[in-house]
């Protein structure tokens, strides 16, 4: 059990202390600058007096717990975590994972009809939220702290102890078969989904639900049962409070919870990992569509740690399409050149396995391969040159002096620990990552794009209309273009895929 | 204590501690707040009628910005459509000293380029425009657009706040207003008054041309690839044949490919005076500092013209329409529109419980039918719009479920419609509904901008901060005869409006499934 300082933090807030752009300011040969910008310039800000509330974290019956006791508002979140999504399973049980957390808000409780539980939601005035990914389950419970008791005693039977009510799991199987029809009909969602499939293959990551996923086998109680055993057990639990519960209310508490949990039947089986295609090329699915989505990236095997290889990327990241209008990407693309409303790069550095790096965005037909050219050149550009130490200054300024909202509620707060843990990083990370954040240089960043982005490797997949593009997409010169059939989409054949 | 009380409580409770600072709360006299009427907002009206609500609250040390200009796409004549949205657009790049090293020169370049700008819309407004002279003017402009550049700094206004840590800058302009937003750290809150009062008063719309293209991209991302988008559009557009509602607040192409600089600067001067702006900060703030430096930096902008009237109003509705829309999508929707009247009216909160009512969360009456008992629809939304200061839509939406049809759908939504005719709804199911209301709206309290949004909102376009919270508390006192008097009295089909998509079978053509 153990609280953690922030000093790092603290100094870093100091009023002015990471203002950037020193050459912007007036000098004194230069004549007196206008007043708008003057008036801006000559602003300064006092220090900003915060102290981070502290987290406090515990094992309690083998459960990690965290705690941060807030008694601003008479409210109290719970938080849990159960490791074990769809990628720690087969296919076969793709269906049932995914379904859980729609599952376990509206398909009753061992005790109570679907309607009970939403009477007694409704008379408790409580907020829960259920999500899943690929690796883990999570759910959270907002009440106030005189509806504490009953409020958990109901969110925790929904978790522990759900009916899987027969009527609610084929109306969900239903929606998502209607969903599988409609797939196309977003079409960045579409085009993600596709570009997935085509980079992961038939790795968890590049599934998408379809009807063969979600025939009658894939939802029975036996299939929901032994999933949720497998999932919902005390090995695979993390919990959270955050409000207003103090720990010495909140530990017996939370000991009542974890004894009902079962222990795990077994380690949960490892997620497989993932072989991404590499070699490059443009895929085009075609669409009648008034806009093209864009999606390019490649495999990168950079990993989120301590590392300040790690911290380049992310502000490198910024820089090139992350940071908003102020990006490269956008600042070309949007405010130069009018080619799209928004334009966005990405950089996944999975603890695990390969991540990917790439760009995503959105143009009307004839203007596609004037956009992705220019996007190759800007990417080109961040392999060969060092951003300016301005470009670098402001990124730093607006992650560090934007910190502060790190800590806009408890949950937030409880919450970010608890990922920290998750994911094995240690529980002074936001410290790390500010000093981290603060000390990258222009140099980093060249040596780290450098070193993991290459535009000759990307996979580009175009969803739009071939017939109305501005220049065939085989001038970008980034290998062959294939053309697959939008109603059966699969990745190109043949594909080398990378293994790190 | 039975569910109702505990709720009621609950409710109050939440309320008090939302929005009162610890140092309040803290003190055993203090009062308590029962409801949003009773927060401790601090008004401030400048001489020249422009209004800021303060609003301070507890957490983390952060402000949010709001400011409500009342301006949307209802205050825009035929042919300017998108007006308002791209001004908004270009209000982010700059004045005439932030984005720029020379705005002398860039003016004598917006001069050329307007000029060449106007040739180009004589050309296409021809019977017979000549393509390829077309052609050479927008390539003409695009080179006078870079000769500009030369003398600005792109992105400064963005640049300045981002590297001040600010967070959620953005805007959005609807039928009735134009809102900017952002967050910053407390201790740098007066840089967002120096920034926005620059901003009111000498903003320049540099990189007109570039940016009327970046807004047709936004255009068609969220209209014309969207089902849900070509929907609405066309939904607003037949219901409201005269009525500015019936217009497209992104605008259409030929209208945001004609707009002028001289447009923008017009609208700009009609609209963004200090009496139409309306401010509300809440967060870590010292409400005394937020107003000395309200009067220290807006104080002396000139006033400008009260909002003009919208004075059209749609001529009464002689029977039903139905529209179809042809898109690539995989399934059938629709969206069906009833003509109900305004916010002002004294049928609004019955009709506000009455969307909640059919269509909100799990319990709703749709949802039960529709979604869980008859499968019809894999879901189902009910909503009132596009604004709320004039005669509008009641809008039901649905996604029928495979092989189900829009048809099927309809019949069941009116056999639910009738019902309501008949009978009222219980006591017990109205409540549930106020209780969800009310839930809602306390948790969207927790945030500062949530807040900030809803002060300015209610202040801007209902003359008063308390106006959402007064209605909020006539939702609370809706009877079910109430609701059974809105359905009977507004639900007819001489009123309605009904769009449907359909799925594109083959190229240029459209089959309902």
């Amino acid at each position: 059990m153990r609280f953690r300082s922030i000093a790092v933090f603290l100094l870093l807030l100091g009023g002015g202390a990471l203002d950037p752009l020193p050459a912007q300011r007036p000098d004194s040969a230069a004549p007196p600058p206008p007043e708008g910008r003057s008036l801006v310039e000559a602003l300064t800000f006092p220090p900003l007096h915060f102290d981070p509330p502290p987290v406090r974290e515990a094992v309690v019956l083998g459960v990690p717990v965290f705690h941060l006791d807030d008694p601003t508002l008479p409210l109290v979140d719970l938080l849990v975590r159960f490791e074990g999504g769809y990628a720690h399973f087969p296919r076969a049980d793709y269906a049932a994972a995914t379904a859980f957390p729609s599952l376990l808000r509206g398909g009753g409780t061992r005790a109570r009809t679907p309607d009970e539980v939403e009477a007694g939601i409704d008379s408790l005035a409580i907020q829960l939220t259920f999500g899943s990914g690929g690796g883990a389950l999570s759910s959270t419970l907002n009440t106030l702290t005189e509806t504490l008791d009953p409020a958990v005693q109901l969110w925790w039977s929904m978790l522990l102890e759900p009916r899987f009510d027969t009527a609610v799991v084929e109306v969900w199987r239903g929606r998502r078969l209607e969903e599988a029809r409609r797939s196309g009909d977003d079409p960045a969602t579409f085009a993600f989904a596709h570009f997935n499939r085509i980079m992961y293959g038939d790795h968890p990551i590049g599934w998408d639900l379809t009807a063969d996923d979600l025939g009658p086998a894939a939802l029975t109680p036996a299939r929901l049962r032994a999933l949720h055993r497998q999932i919902v057990c005390r090995e695979n639990l993390t919990l959270g409070v955050a409000g207003d519960l103090r720990w010495e209310q909140a530990v017996e508490r939370l000991r009542r919870l974890i004894e009902q949990v079962p222990p795990c039947p077994a380690p949960l089986p490892p997620q497989p990992e993932p072989t991404l295609r590499e070699g490059g090329g443009v895929v085009v699915i075609p669409r009648p569509l008034e806009q093209s989505v864009v999606v390019l990236a490649h495999a990168t095997d950079l990993t989120q740690a301590d590392d300040p290889a790690w911290f380049a990327s992310r502000i490198g990241d910024a820089i090139l399409g992350t940071g908003g209008l102020s990006s490269r990407l956008m600042s070309r693309l949007r405010t130069r050149e009018g080619l799209v409303y928004s334009a966005s790069s990405f950089w996944t550095t999975p603890r695990e396995h390969p991540g990917l790096v790439g760009v995503t965005t959105r143009t009307a037909p004839g203007t596609t391969t004037a956009a992705l050219r220019l996007t190759l050149e800007m990417l080109e550009e961040m392999t060969r040159t060092a951003p300016t130490p301005t470009e670098v200054a402001e990124a730093v300024a607006e992650q560090v002096n934007g910190f502060v909202f790190a800590f806009d509620s408890p949950a937030t707060i409880v919450a970010r620990r608890m990922t920290y843990h998750a994911l094995g990083l240690p529980d002074d990370w936001l410290e790390r990552t500010v000093a981290g954040t603060a000390a990258v240089t222009p140099e980093a960043i060249r040596e780290v794009f450098g070193a993991h982005l290459d535009p000759s490797r990307m996979t580009i997949l175009v969803v739009g209309d071939p017939d109305r593009l501005d220049a065939p997409l085989e001038t970008l010169g980034v290998g062959p273009v294939v053309v697959i059939d939008p109603a059966t989409p699969s990745a190109p054949s043949g594909s080398p895929r990378s293994r790190r | 204590m039975n569910g109702r009380a505990v709720m009621a409580l609950a409710l109050a409770l939440a309320l008090a501690a939302v929005l009162l600072p610890r140092a309040v709360r803290a003190q055993p006299d203090a009062p308590t707040p029962r409801s949003g009427l009773e927060l401790p907002v601090r008004e401030v009206v400048l001489d020249n009628g422009m209004r800021f609500f303060l609003l301070p609250r507890p957490g983390a040390p952060t402000v949010a910005f709001v400011v409500q200009y009342r301006v949307g796409g209802v205050d825009e004549a035929p042919g300017t459509t998108g007006l308002a949205h791209l001004l908004e657009h270009l209000l982010f790049k700059g004045t005439t000293t932030i984005g720029t090293t020379d705005v002398a020169a860039e003016r004598a370049w917006f001069a050329r380029m307007d000029a060449v700008h106007d040739s180009l819309r004589h050309e296409r407004a021809a019977p017979t425009p000549d393509t390829a002279r077309l052609a050479q003017w927008a390539a003409r402009i695009a080179a006078l657009e870079d000769s500009a550049r030369a003398h600005t700094v792109p992105n400064a206004f963005d640049r300045i706040l981002a590297r001040n840590g600010a967070r959620g800058l953005n805007a959005s302009t609807t039928a009735e207003a134009t809102t900017y937003h952002v967050e910053l750290p407390a201790n740098r809150a007066e840089l967002w008054f120096a920034l926005e009062a620059d901003r009111m008063r000498s903003p320049v719309f540099r990189e007109l041309h570039v940016e009327r293209d970046v807004v047709l991209e936004e255009r068609r991302m969220r209209v014309e690839t969207t089902p849900g988008g070509l929907l609405h559009e066309a939904l607003l557009a037949h219901a409201f044949t005269i009525h500015p509602y019936g217009q497209p607040v992104v605008g259409v192409p030929s209208d945001l490919e004609a707009i002028t600089r001289a447009q923008v600067k017009a609208h700009h001067r009609r609209h963004y005076g200090a009496r139409n702006a309306t401010v509300a900060i809440v967060g870590d703030l010292d409400p005394d500092q937020m107003a000395r430096w309200a009067e220290e930096y807006f104080g002396d902008l000139p006033p400008g013209d009260p909002p003009p009237l919208v004075t059209t109003r749609e001529p009464e509705q002689r029977g039903r329409r139905d529209i179809r829309v042809v898109f690539d999508a995989g399934g059938p929707s629709a969206l069906l529109g009833w003509r109900v009247p305004s916010i002002h009216d004294d049928d609004a909160p019955a009709l506000a419980v009455l969307a909640s009512l059919l269509a909100g969360g799990r319990s709703s009456r749709l949802h039960r039918r529709l979604v869980d008992q008859e499968r019809l629809v894999t879901g189902v939304t009910a909503s009132m719009g596009p604004g709320e200061l004039f005669p509008r839509l009641f809008i039901i939406g649905v996604t029928p479920r495979s092989p189900h049809t829009v048809a099927e759908v309809e019949a069941a939504l009116a056999h639910e419609l009738e019902a309501l005719r008949r009978t009222p709804p219980s006591p017990a199911e109205v409540g549930r509904v106020q209780r969800q209301i009310e839930a809602g709206r306390v948790r969207r309290l927790q945030s500062s901008l949530g807040l900030a949004f809803q002060l300015a909102g209610s202040a801007s376009l209902l003359g008063d901060w308390r106006a959402t919270f007064e209605f909020a508390e006539r939702m609370a006192a809706v009877r079910p005869v109430d609701i059974q008097r809105v359905v009977e009295r507004h639900f007819r089909d001489d009123r309605l409006t009904v769009v449907t998509l359909v799925p594109r079978t083959t190229p240029g053509e459209g089959a309902a499934r």
